[in-house]
């Protein structure tokens, strides 16, 4: 499932980041990176462990002071006044930084506070958020109490005090189960229908491709590609692909250096892109050397970042 | 941190969210601030006062438990500012990630320090005067005085609450927090002048204890047994050492939020 695309024509971006670069001593973490968020999009940044996600988002939101570069919300730069910033922002951070010390509607209704929302308004407010995530029923419940995908959710409803006009998604569902996710793609899915520019980072490549309209690849700090999910796809390893196990290497190598195509060992097996032309030879000559195991399936971002990165995202 | 950006409101409500968790148990929260100089008080004031009687403090004979009142109200100014500021602190920047989460919302690091500064003196305030009051209720201390000393109260709540800062910034385990606990809150809770006059120990160690800063807000919360002639030394010395503090404790944590 690949989510359209909102046109960029007819609006102004609401999230520009210039030139970001980090180093630490001279190890640079982030190189380079540009780029823009439109309303209603969701943009994902993708990189394996260390690509400098993290950092990136560090940066759009002032935990990170850039070494060069900087990022303007609006007509407001962040590196000047993220206060002014952040208050048209929602920030889903990696950690969860809920305060254990209140309870889920509490945490909600002292935030609010400091978004200057008080009394019967912050409480009200803090009850519509949390039937908006669906956790009416755990309001008076403590924080400890929570599963780690409800905890997410309590800090995405966190992010949506100020109706923000952008909200960053940080690794927003590593470490939950099956069900915990699909409930947190939902929510996703109705900031962007809400108009949020949304940024996520995440190094789940069928999240990104279900939920991201635009992609950034990541790695080492640097921007290696961009696009939607099916430009990537297409543009780096095709339609399909193959994965090939108990054959021997030689065989399936000069088979695909014929076939002009990409092959790189794959688990205990082999992945190979099919060629857009005559690829049921190639099918047809991969099925002769007996394999094990033979499937072909649809190429998706996992191969993209197998050949861009040339790694497997742990 | 090129524009400090800064309101009172952020103050406010950083302050706030503290005074909150607070509440939410103050019943408890109000027993160790009450308790501890109350007992010293009670225990050293009672114990002591048969073997000692008087003592002579600016010239004069006063009665023992007159003369420890105000350094009782001193010890509780340092230990709850101190330890809010350091335990406390410490354990919202690395545990519980309170500061992290603050600054996810419009709120600036001058704000989030200084509200947490700000709540660390809060609690030195609410021991200081708890004692006071005490004191004042069992005539060791009169109301006008209590209320002279207010602004003393402040800048020594000020002052031990940097330092907890400073120590929650520096400190990279939580039992780290010892370290300045044995080598400068305990030897000024013992020798600065709280249970005995500083001019009985020797002129070396008379020397040290005087310029630890409990010695001087001690001396000025002593104003109604004798003013001390250098007050504006005293006061001077407390200032630079709150903004050395203050300022050495920014320097240690703003690099831990703002990488």
């Amino acid at each position: 499932m690949i989510a359209v695309a909102p046109s960029h024509s007819t609006s102004t971006a609401v999230l520009v980041a210039y030139d970001l670069w980090k180093l630490y001593g001279d190890r640079p973490v982030v190189q380079g990176v540009s780029f823009s968020l439109y309303p209603g999009e969701v943009l994902g940044l993708l990189g394996p462990n260390g690509a400098g996600k993290t950092t990136t988002v560090g940066m759009l939101y002032g935990a990170v002071a850039p070494s060069r570069g900087f990022v303007q919300i609006g007509t407001t730069t962040v590196q000047d006044d993220g206060r002014s910033a952040r208050a048209r922002m929602g920030i889903v951070t990696q950690e969860d930084n809920l305060d254990p010390d209140f309870s889920v509607i509490e945490n909600l209704i002292h935030f609010a506070h400091h978004y200057r929302i008080r009394g019967a308004a912050a409480r009200r407010l803090a009850g519509e958020l949390l039937a908006q995530v669906n956790l009416q029923d755990y309001a008076n419940h403590d924080i400890f109490e929570l599963s780690g995908g409800l905890k997410r959710r309590l800090v995405l409803a966190r992010s949506q005090i100020n109706q923000p006009d952008v909200v960053f998604l940080d690794e927003p569902t590593t470490g939950l189960d099956p069900d915990a996710r699909q409930e947190f793609w939902k929510l996703v899915t109705e900031l962007k229908q809400r108009g949020c520019g949304v940024l996520l980072t995440t190094h789940y490549m069928d999240e990104a491709q279900r939920l991201c309209d635009r992609l950034i690849l990541l790695q080492q700090g640097q921007v290696i590609d961009q696009g939607t999910p099916i430009e990537l796809i297409d543009r780096t390893v095709g339609k399909d692909v193959v994965e090939i196990e108990g054959v021997e290497e030689s065989a399936v190598q000069s088979l695909a250096n014929q076939a002009q195509t990409w092959i790189r060992a794959f688990g205990s097996g082999y992945l190979l892109a099919l060629p857009p032309m005559d690829s049921h030879l190639l099918w047809e000559h991969l099925a002769a050397l007996n394999p094990t195991r033979l499937t072909r399936r649809r190429a998706n971002l996992e191969d993209v970042f197998l050949r861009l990165t040339g790694s497997v995202l742990s | 941190m090129k524009y400090p950006a800064l309101s009172s409101w952020g103050v406010y409500s950083v302050w706030r969210r503290h005074a909150k968790v607070y509440q939410r148990t103050w019943l408890v929260n109000c027993l160790p601030p009450l308790s501890e100089p109350i007992l010293y008080l009670v225990a050293f004031g009672y114990g002591l006062t048969p073997l000692v009687g008087t003592v002579i403090y600016g010239g004069q004979e006063v009665s023992y438990l007159r003369f420890i009142a105000p350094a009782m109200m001193a010890v509780g100014v340092l230990f709850q500012s101190f330890f809010e500021g350091a335990y406390s602190s410490f354990i919202r920047l690395n545990f519980q990630k309170t500061w992290q989460a603050l600054l996810t919302a419009p709120l600036s690091f001058a704000e989030v320090f200084l509200g947490d500064w700000l709540w660390a003196a809060t609690k030195g305030m609410i021991a200081g005067v708890l004692t006071g009051v005490v004191a004042v209720i069992w005539g060791l201390y009169s109301g006008w005085d209590l209320i002279l000393a207010l602004p003393l109260l402040f800048l020594g709540s000020l002052l031990f609450g940097a330092m907890g800062l400073l120590t929650a910034g520096v400190v990279r385990q939580v039992d780290q927090v010892n370290v300045p606990i044995f080598l400068i809150v305990i030897p000024m809770f013992t020798l600065c002048g709280t249970y005995f006059p500083r001019t009985t120990l020797p002129p070396f160690l008379q020397g040290i204890a005087g310029i630890l800063p409990l010695a001087s807000l001690i001396d000025l919360l002593r104003f109604p047994l004798e003013f001390p002639p250098f007050w504006w030394l005293n006061v001077l010395w407390m200032v630079t050492l709150t903004a050395l503090f203050g300022g050495l404790a920014v320097r240690t944590i703003y690099p831990k939020l703002v990488r």
